[in-house]
């Protein structure tokens, strides 16, 4: 079985992200960079079925800039086998990336792709499915859990008010959620073997896919600030600034 | 007398500087590690230089005490009052000025020191000192008890991040030297003095600071080894073919131990190693990751690292230090524990392991050894745990010897009984027994000529 895991370089969750002063965008000057936490869970989940005997090969793929190969480093540091990727300028739009990956998907033909629920810096939420919608192939979304067994998968999803099961026959779409799992730390010796492990570099453009956007931002602005808050060490002091207040 | 005091207080202070309710005083009595609990009259809390002086020229006439408190996470019960008036600082806390081209930033004594980084920070600079208590420690209290934490090595302690002092003097006169200077040689060095000195020789009121380039690509490594001497061999090595440490903090099994089962953190290896070094690395350009990775991976090879991980975004980084930061959190529920913060030379680390654990288990048998710390800089935190199923009451009798044991290696071996908590309290019978007495009587001639009524935290450094 032959996996696909989409996976995309972002600006990394923990940094604090700025805006620029001209409010055109965000700033991403000297900012750090990494793989996208969604995308991560859904390499690590990859890797785990390999290892389970369940995969074959676990084949990375991304789109974006040339820089975005150190995030498919990370990806064969966890255990991916090869990548792809597929180069831009462009910061293409969910649905150009699906047609990307449509295009990627009938070259490799995968049993199943599994990939990140949305990307932490469009917050999307829509690839999975528009390439589900593209492929004409069964999608189980918000994976919490994932049973491959005899040419489907088994998936848990978390939905409003609880948990669902689906069953879906491969080839599938799988989106990832944060509770799947706890990827891996890559050790240095597979840091090391990645470095050796192939990545495919082809211009996005070949596709034939239209990557220009077709939405404007027209302004990108700072939420209001909050004002300060204050830690109080005690009720009684909580009561206090709570009179203070006039709350009570 | 206790009404026309308060009252005088409040004339000059207002009602926010003068607190009287016990349940707003009470956390301020307590020290971090509960071993210390405080009692005062009451607690001021000025919020302008001439409002310290104020108070500090009124006790001085009127023969009263006061102990200064920042952020209240000294280690040492160096703040923790015991009948004196508590003389907190935390409403000064402004930044008064930031100067990126003259690489100074001046802050008052109550600003927390996270504030202090990340006002730098948006500035494009850094205030290099990073420790576990930034979120709450105040640069009055970092620099009185001339703080060190993680990036010693590369940075140096407090002393050597500070580059002017303004400090209210037990008579309430005032020294201010808020320089930006890094050469300035008139005369005695005068703010020397009250770096380190645990307040009691003036009330630090603002400081002129340090601040330099921030970094702009760092690594943050995991690393397996086998031993202590592997460790100290392990950093020279990577510092010679990196140049780029900026932190090297190793934790013994045991405390890792503690670590993962009492913090719920995951072990960034596969395996538990004798010890766990966590090695941070910056530098200037993007190649970085991949020269400590070929200087890492050299190492394995040659079996100097058994293994290694590197954070692969600033998450994984987070959790690696969050290990690290928890170790004395991560002790608590194990009990009652004898602490030590020590130094040696770096050379001398695995000597002082091995000799102190076999001090202590020779005073209580099955003790547990929680080691971790600076070693780049020598400095060694090193708790003996008591054993698993020994009361608290029962270990409590044996921790002055362990302490006494405990100590005499590190003397032995060329080191400091306290690195860089100071002090305080705590330290203060094993200090006054081993210092030699020349010195002994220097600091106090010292103390008698700045602060001869003795007001200002007189049950610290000696009695
Ligand atoms: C979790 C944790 C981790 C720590 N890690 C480190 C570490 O890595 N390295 C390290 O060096 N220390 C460490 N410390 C201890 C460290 O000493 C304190 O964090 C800090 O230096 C004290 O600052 P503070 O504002 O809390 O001072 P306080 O605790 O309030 O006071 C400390 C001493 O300074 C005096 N003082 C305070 N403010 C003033 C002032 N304005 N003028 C005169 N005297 C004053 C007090 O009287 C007292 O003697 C740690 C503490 C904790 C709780
Ligand atoms: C060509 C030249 C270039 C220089 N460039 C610099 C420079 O770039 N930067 C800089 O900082 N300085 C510079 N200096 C001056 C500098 O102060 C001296 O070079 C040096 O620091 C003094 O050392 P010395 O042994 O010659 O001391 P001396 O000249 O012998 O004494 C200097 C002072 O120290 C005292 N002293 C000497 N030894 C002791 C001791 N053991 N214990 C107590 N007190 C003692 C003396 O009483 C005197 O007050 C330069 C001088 C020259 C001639």
């Amino acid at each position: 079985m032959k996996i696909l895991v989409p996976v995309k370089r972002v600006i990394d969750y923990n940094v604090k992200v700025r805006v620029k002063t001209d409010e055109t965008g965000v700033d991403l000057a000297n900012v750090k960079m990494s793989m996208n936490p969604f995308c991560e869970i859904a390499v690590e989940e990859a890797v785990r079925l390999k290892e389970k005997g369940i995969a074959t090969e676990v084949v990375a793929v991304s789109i974006g800039v040339t820089p975005a190969q150190e995030t498919l480093r990370t990806a064969l540091a966890m255990g991916a086998d090869r990548a792809i990727l597929l180069t831009t300028d462009v910061d293409p739009e969910p649905l150009a990336v699906a047609k990307l990956l449509k295009a990627v998907f009938e070259e490799e033909k995968p049993d199943a792709v599994i990939m990140g629920k949305q990307a932490i810096d469009g917050d999307n939420n829509a690839t999975g499915q528009m390439l589900a919608a593209l492929l004409d192939l069964p999608q189980a979304t918000f994976a919490s859990e994932v049973v491959v067994e005899g040419g489907k998968a088994k998936v848990t999803r978390e939905v409003d008010g609880g948990l669902q099961t689906l069953e879906v026959a491969l080839p599938a779409i799988i989106t990832v959620d944060l509770r799947l799992n706890e990827p891996r730390f890559a050790s240095l010796p597979n840091i090391m073997k990645a470095k050796k492990k192939p990545i495919d570099i082809k211009e996005a453009s070949a596709y034939g896919v239209d990557l220009a956007p077709h939405l404007k931002v027209t302004k990108v602005t700072e939420p209001p600030k909050r004002s300060a808050g204050i830690k109080v060490e005690s009720v009684g002091e909580l009561v206090a600034k709570l009179k203070d207040a006039g709350v009570i | 007398m206790e009404i026309g005091l308060l009252q005088h207080f409040r004339n000059f202070l207002g009602d926010e500087g003068i607190i009287t309710d016990v349940d707003l005083i009470a956390p301020h009595l307590k020290e971090w590690r509960d071993r210390y609990f405080g009692n005062t009259p009451f607690m001021l809390a000025p919020n302008s230089t001439e409002q310290v002086q104020k108070i500090v020229k009124f006790c001085a006439q009127n023969h009263l005490k006061l102990v200064s408190q920042g952020g209240n996470t000294g280690l040492v019960g160096g703040q923790i009052p015991m009948g004196e008036i508590l003389l907190s600082l935390h409403r000064l806390n402004k930044i008064r000025e930031i100067n990126p081209l003259d690489d100074c930033i001046i802050a008052e004594a109550g600003v927390i020191l996270e504030n202090l980084q990340n006002a730098a920070a948006q500035n494009n600079r850094r205030f290099p000192l990073m420790l576990a208590s930034q979120g709450s420690a105040t640069i009055g209290g970092l620099i009185s008890t001339n703080a060190g934490g993680v990036h010693v090595r590369k940075f140096g302690m407090m002393r050597q991040l500070v580059l002017g002092l303004e400090v209210v003097l037990p008579n309430g006169e005032i020294y201010s030297e808020l320089s930006a200077l890094r050469k300035d040689n008139t005369g005695y060095d005068l703010k020397q003095l009250f770096i380190g000195a645990e307040g009691t020789l003036g009330v630090i009121t603002a400081a002129s600071l340090k601040i330099s380039a921030r970094p702009k690509y760092s690594v943050n490594a995991m690393l397996g080894l086998e031993n202590a001497q592997m460790a100290v061999e392990c950093l020279h090595a990577l510092e010679e073919q990196t140049a780029a440490i900026t932190a090297f903090e190793i934790m013994n099994k045991q405390a890792l131990q503690f670590g993962i089962k009492n913090l719920g953190a995951r072990n960034p290896l596969t395996e538990l190693h004798n010890f766990t070094a966590l090695v941070e690395f910056e530098g200037a350009f993007p190649d970085l990751p991949e020269h400590i990775e070929d200087a890492l991976s050299t190492l394995i090879e040659a079996g100097k690292i058994n293994d290694a991980t590197i954070a692969q975004n600033e998450a994984q980084a987070n959790s690696f230090w969050h290990l690290r930061e928890g170790m004395s959190a991560a002790q608590k529920p194990e009990g009652r524990a004898a602490k030590h913060d020590v130094s040696v030379p770096i050379s001398k680390i695995p000597s002082f392991l091995d000799q102190a654990e076999a001090a202590a288990k020779n005073i209580v048998n099955g003790a547990r050894i929680v080691a971790f710390g600076h070693i780049s800089d020598g400095n060694i935190h090193y708790d003996v745990a008591r054993p698993e199923n020994m009361p608290d009451d029962e270990f409590q009798n044996f921790i002055k010897d362990i302490n006494h044991a405990v100590n005499d290696v590190v003397v032995s071996l060329g080191g400091s009984i306290s690195a860089e908590h100071g002090i305080g309290i705590a330290r203060k019978d094993e200090f006054c027994a081993r210092e030699p007495k020349a010195h002994l009587e220097l600091m106090k001639a010292l103390k008698a000529v700045i602060d001869p009524q003795n007001i200002l935290n007189s049950r610290n450094l000696f009695s």
